[in-house]
């Protein structure tokens, strides 16, 4: 079953997330799809993950689904202006990729290139739109498609920067422009994500997309802290920074923390689904599926 | 079709046009620069963004903000300037044209870089301004993005 019927039969949903190595070793790939294989339903690949280069989440996509793993393919706009994003849909689609994630992607002096040209042509929901055009058989330019693509439009959203009500309009338009789910931020402070979920609850949203909560498991306090300095529009709860800091075991502690909000999101009225973003840590992926009961 | 948002636009403006346009754009700069800090990108939207230029977000946005806003309203690229889009936020909430911020905006049409947005309002080649907000049929009309030609 392809993650499309999965979302339309209303199972709970399991999304992963591998990030491609700098190199051109596919075998990193082939030897981090075994953690995801038979426990998740689909992963997430990363485009140029914070500005990096890294091996093509296209390429990557392909050698997942040689591992017989669903992959989502991550497309930023930051590379690609609306032709190189049309050809590489395409090419995707012909290669068997049937989920696209359409971001607008970190912008290039957060990398290693900062010197790049940041190209940003279309936006995140102008990109949805893009794909949604493609999949009903036209390219942008109104010519009609002998074959049409038929990608599962995913979009992401923060609830967790401000402004709060920005972000639910933002929604809305990612929504009317097609998507089909959507990837939250990860979730550090479970009340905040709550609120704004009755918000879109309230709203009706979550009857027409399947929503994913986002959940990361960290290794060690100081990974909390970059992100809390480094990554901004994420935020996070003290309270997980002390129970890391006071941890003996990090790891244990930062799988059981993952768990919790697991637990604490699933309940929530409209969540269906979450996005576990092992970063650089994919081997746990098993553990917390396993702890957190998600596959009976 | 439902994403008819995306399509381009009319071809290329002629040379003819496109210097008649540049001398208007003179008139333009003269408002839109001092006021708004016109970026230029020839298909004006500040009346769907609270007459806050987007065009000076450094991902050059026009649906609103992306996930790096900082918890004090900055942005994520210079963390001593404002995220435009919170600024385009608070200002629409002050002039109470929430609704108009639901609008869709399209794909920017390159061709149009360095002409005058006037001129391609008259010529309709992008949406007209939406100046006044009075009720929420004006709201309801938003939701049909199609081109109006």
């Amino acid at each position: 079953m392809i993650l499309k019927d999965k979302i339309n039969s209303g199972q709970f949903i399991v999304c992963g997330e591998i990030g491609p190595p700098q190199s051109c070793d596919g075998d990193v790939i082939r030897k981090k799809a075994q953690y995801f294989r038979g426990i998740a339903d689909a992963v997430n690949i990363t485009d140029n993950q914070t500005a990096i280069a890294r091996l093509s989440s296209i390429a990557s996509a392909k050698i997942l689904l040689e591992e017989g793993v669903e992959p989502i393919i991550q497309m930023t706009c930051r590379d690609r202006n609306r032709l190189a994003i049309q050809s590489d849909l395409l090419g995707a689609a012909a290669l068997g990729v049937r989920n696209v994630l359409c971001l607008t992607g970190d912008y290039q002096t957060f990398g290693d290139n900062p010197e790049a040209k940041g190209v940003f042509d279309l936006d995140s929901t102008q990109l949805i739109a893009t794909v949604a055009k493609l999949n009903s058989g036209y390219l942008l330019s109104g010519r009609e498609m002998k074959k049409a693509p038929e990608f599962l439009i995913g979009a992401a959203a923060n609830p967790f920067a401000v402004p709060f009500e920005m972000r639910l309009i933002r929604l809305c338009k990612k929504i009317r422009a097609g998507a089909h789910f959507i990837q939250t931020q990860p979730v550090f402070d479970p009340e905040l994500f709550r609120n704004w979920m009755e918000r879109v609850v309230e709203m009706g949203l979550h009857e027409k997309v399947a929503i994913l909560a986002g959940v990361m498991p960290v290794k060690s306090v100081n990974t909390l802290l970059r992100m809390r300095a480094d990554v901004p529009g994420v935020k996070i709860n003290d309270e997980y920074i002390q129970r890391m800091e006071k941890a003996t075991d990090p790891q244990a502690e930062g799988v059981k923390i993952a768990v919790e909000i697991i637990q604490t999101v699933k309940n929530l009225k409209g969540i269906r689904g979450v996005h576990i973003m092992p970063f650089l840590w994919e081997s746990i992926m098993p553990t917390i599926v396993k702890e957190s009961d998600l596959r009976n | 079709m439902e994403s008819d948002f995306v399509t381009y636009d009319k071809p290329p403006i002629s040379y003819r046009e496109r210097r008649f346009s540049r001398f208007l754009l003179f008139f333009e700069d003269l408002i839109k620069v001092p006021i708004f800090r016109c970026q230029h990108c020839g298909e004006c939207i500040l009346s769907s963004t609270g007459f806050v230029c987007s065009q000076r977000c450094p991902k050059r946005l026009r649906n609103g903000p992306c996930g790096g806003t900082r918890a004090d309203g900055h942005c994520e690229v210079y963390p001593e300037r404002w995220c435009i889009w919170y600024k385009i936020y608070m200002r629409s909430k002050f002039w109470g044209r929430i609704k108009l911020l639901y609008k869709i905006n399209r794909i920017h049409n390159w061709n149009l870089e360095r002409t005058s947005a006037w001129l391609n309002v008259f010529k309709k080649r992008n949406d007209a301004p939406v100046l006044f907000v009075c009720n929420d049929k004006e709201a309801e009309k938003l939701d049909d993005f199609k081109r109006q030609d």
